[in-house]
């Protein structure tokens, strides 16, 4: 069986956009983590640019990014499953989910992968995906949204 | 980052929060021990988007909805023989034809309550049809009555399932209140815990009641037509006072008893809405079946007791009719017997739940309405309506006790409410089908309008032979509910109307001037955190204190102009000793004396209040802060402030304290003279 198929993993980390595919790829990690008992982290990395100091309180300040992490453990607890929401700032969105990945010894890593409508359609798979494939130190899960 | 709304809200929206279960954490030791208490009786807190809505196939709602119409079958032939039994034995040859006569009565009913499944597949309880095709006032009638019929539901049910146990083991009749008591307490607390009634196990008490009384019926008929009947074991009488003549009196008694066996029909029209689609067929066809069944039963018992010449139980502690049936039936002692009666009681207490779904569940619809104080709507942490399940239970528990357990006594009470509720239903069927443009609504009100008409003598006959015996409290009590739901109705109209804003309102800053008044006892920390919460309300702060001691007086004086020397004190001396009088005295003083030309202002009385750390604390403290704060509470244009003041707080007290006395800036002092205005 390869390494995406199995199931079975014992610590998670979900990386959060504040898009769309957020709640598909919660859900679909906290079905797999109620069979397997295993534990989730919800990461929400919010860029902060280089005109700002890195401990500048942004997220603090916003509703909308709170949403982000407090919908994902609303989802969890209808699954019963333990969600622990992972709030970070950082200059680098991939580099600080691979961090974070590391550090909590994560053996999954999941995240989404946004369709655009616009110009035809196309997965925009920018940065963060390629950064996250090449240096994740586990299993990594690209999930898709539904292309209609 | 660190996320400090997390472990008790959660963002859901923009500038929208919702709370967590830690929000309602107790605190303190004492709290947490009850809290520990409540999870082990009640169960963890349910959110509200746990709450699980069913649809029943007909195998499951028969059962289900029918436990109360069905387990009727227990208690009302036993109301027939006694009512017969007066008039000796040539009387109790007519009660086939009182069973017969009844049949023919649920069947009307059961036709009737078909249109309304089929008219109402929202659920058409007899409140919902009534208020809609009625008015208000008819509405409410047939709420009081359905309110009556819930509470006696549980009640007679409760002592009727205590008599089946009796029946097996007399030595429990001693103990049929505490009995009757403790199963109300516990389907009280399975009930709070949010017990459904569609779950699978429900199913089980009425198959297993329908299954032994069908054999029963079946084995008893054969054997009467075979002659093979034994003689009934004869239960203990107590002495009648002398046989009544037979007369049309005495068989319209035991018709208006024997007539509680139409109880809980209505039930299936009232939950439509559980049932699978299509809902109103489904509802109608398991009415119909659940009628069949009833029938079977209860004339089946009546011709079986007929037969085999059975006499009723007058004496308490006597074996029911049912247990009767069953030791000439199945044998004395014999398993069957005993599941017999164990089924019949497991029915009985199925009806009282029905009843708790019912009755929170309507007063729930009724608060919603305004007709019921709205704590009645609220759910309580397992989703159940509270409320409405504690009142039921303790009025029912209180009808067991002053009853003493008896069913027969409860009776009377019960049948009326049952019959008021058939009419209004039916009445307001007829006008429905008059105003609608359905096919066939000819037929259908005439259906109706035959059962209504029915229902109607019925339940004249029923108050007019049990008038004397309860049905006299029913007859009052329904008046009364009513014109309580109407004042509570008016209350909350009269309230929202005049709380409510001006179409388009636009509120502005208020201009109106803002005045402090702190009531103190003398110079302490409490009052000090008081002083200083009124100086961040407005500039104009003055303390009061009420003395009836010119020594004590004196002493809080230099201490206060040594301590807070820009707050203005004023010493009112009460030679009459009160403290709360002369306050309220000198507020109303304060305002007579505002410049009539300007708005009043708005006088925050600010009380110190000095936290308890001991719930026996709480008996040493704060007593004439209660007071004031009770007369000051409605005084117009004055707001009451507590300011606790906690023991943990003197480290936080001494650095202000020590920051005030490095320097740092006091406020302006306040502007009012320190003398009493004059009016």
């Amino acid at each position: 069986m390869s390494e995406a198929q199995s199931p079975a993993f014992r610590r998670a980390v979900v990386a959060l956009n504040g898009g769309s595919s957020d709640s598909r790829i919660v859900r679909l990690v906290a079905g797999e983590a109620r069979q397997a008992k295993a534990e989730v982290v919800a990461v929400h990395v919010l860029e902060i640019d280089w005109t700002l100091p890195l401990d500048a309180d942004i997220a603090g300040n916003s509703d909308e990014v709170q949403r982000v992490l407090d919908s994902a453990e609303a989802i969890a607890e209808a699954y019963k499953v333990q969600l622990q929401p992972v709030l970070l700032q950082a200059r680098d969105v991939g580099a600080a989910i691979v961090d974070e990945a590391v550090e909590r010894g994560a053996d999954l890593l999941v995240v989404g992968l946004t369709y655009r409508k616009r110009f035809g359609g196309e997965f925009a798979i920018g940065r963060t995906i390629p950064y996250i494939l090449q240096n994740a130190p586990c299993a990594v899960w690209v999930v898709r949204d539904p292309i209609s | 980052m660190e996320r400090p709304h997390s472990p008790y809200f959660r963002y859901t929206g923009p500038g929208q929060l919702t709370a967590k279960e830690a929000t309602l954490a107790p605190k303190s030791g004492g709290g947490r021990a009850l809290e520990r208490i409540r999870r082990f009786l009640f169960g963890r807190r349910l959110a509200s988007e746990e709450e699980v809505t069913e649809r029943l196939p007909k195998k499951l709602a028969l059962p289900i909805f029918s436990s109360d119409a069905i387990s009727s079958s227990a208690y009302a032939p036993d109301e027939i023989l006694i009512a017969l039994f007066a008039g000796g034995a040539i009387a109790l040859q007519y009660s086939v034809e009182i069973a017969l006569a009844i049949a023919v009565m649920l069947a009307i009913v059961t036709t009737s309550y078909r249109q309304v499944c089929r008219a109402y597949p929202s659920g058409g309880g007899a409140y919902a049809v009534a208020k809609e095709n009625l008015g208000q006032i008819f509405g409410l009638i047939a709420a009081g009555a359905l309110m009556i019929d819930y509470v006696m539901t549980v009640a007679v049910s409760t002592t009727s399932a205590v008599a089946q146990a009796y029946s097996v083991w007399p030595v429990i009749y001693d103990w049929r209140i505490e009995i009757g008591i403790a199963s109300i307490a516990l389907i009280t607390i399975g009930n709070l815990r949010g017990l459904r009634e569609s779950g699978n196990i429900f199913a089980l008490p009425t198959y297993l009641f329908l299954g032994l009384s069908l054999l029963l019926v079946g084995l008893g008929v054969a054997r009467a037509l075979t002659g093979q009947l034994p003689s009934p074991p004869v239960p203990p009488q107590v002495p009648l006072p002398g046989a009544e003549a037979l007369t049309l009196f005495l068989l319209l008694r035991a018709f208006a008893g024997g007539s509680v066996a139409l109880t809980g029909v209505e039930a299936i029209a009232n939950g439509v809405p559980a049932f699978k689609p299509p809902e109103a067929r489904n509802a109608a066809n398991t009415m119909t079946i659940m009628a069949i069944l009833l029938g079977i039963l209860f004339v089946g018992f009546m011709f079986i007791a007929d037969s085999m010449g059975l006499r009723p139980a007058t004496a308490g502690g006597g074996p029911t009719a049912i247990a009767q049936l069953g030791t000439a039936i199945f044998g004395d002692g014999s398993p069957l017997f005993v599941a017999l009666q164990v089924a019949t009681a497991l029915i009985l207490f199925l009806a009282v739940n029905t009843s708790f779904n019912a009755f929170p569940r309507l007063a729930a619809i009724l608060a919603g309405d305004g007709y019921m104080p709205r704590q009645f709507s609220f759910r309580g942490d397992r989703l159940a309506f509270s409320y409405g399940i504690v009142i039921l239970a303790a009025v029912a528990g209180l009808l067991i006790v002053v009853f003493q357990g008896d069913t027969h006594l409860l009776i009377p009470l019960y049948s009326v409410g049952v019959f008021v509720c058939f009419t209004l239903s039916q009445v307001g069927m007829v006008r429905h089908w008059i105003t609608s443009r359905e096919p066939g609504r000819r037929w259908r009100a005439a259906v109706n309008a035959i059962g209504g008409l029915l229902t109607f003598v019925v339940l004249m006959v029923v108050v007019s032979v049990k008038f004397e015996g309860g049905a006299w409290l029913v007859v009052v009590l329904v008046p009364l509910l009513v014109a309580l739901m109407l004042f509570i109705h008016r209350q909350y109209a009269t309230s929202r109307r005049e709380l409510a804003l001006r179409p388009g309102q636009i509120i502005t800053r208020p201009h109106r001037e803002e005045r402090v008044v702190v009531p103190i006892n003398g110079v302490s920390r409490a009052v000090v955190q008081a002083i200083n919460v009124g100086r961040s309300i407005s500039d104009d702060v003055r303390a009061v204190l009420v003395s009836d001691d010119p020594n004590e007086t004196a002493e809080v004086r230099a201490a206060w102009e040594r301590a807070i020397p820009d707050v203005p004190l004023v010493v009112v001396e009460s030679p009459y000793r009160a403290l709360t009088g002369p306050l309220v005295a000198y507020l109303d003083v304060l305002d007579w004396a505002w410049p009539p030309d300007k708005d009043a202002p708005i006088t925050f009385v600010v009380i110190p209040e000095y936290v308890p750390r001991h719930w026996w604390e709480r008996m040493l403290y704060n007593q004439s802060t209660n007071q004031l704060r009770r007369a000051l509470l409605g005084r117009p244009n004055t707001v009451i402030t507590n300011v606790p003041y906690r023991r943990e707080e003197p480290a936080m007290f001494e650095a202000a304290s020590d920051d005030h006395s490095r320097g740092r800036p006091m406020p302006p002092p306040s502007p009012p003279s320190t003398t009493l205005p004059r009016p």
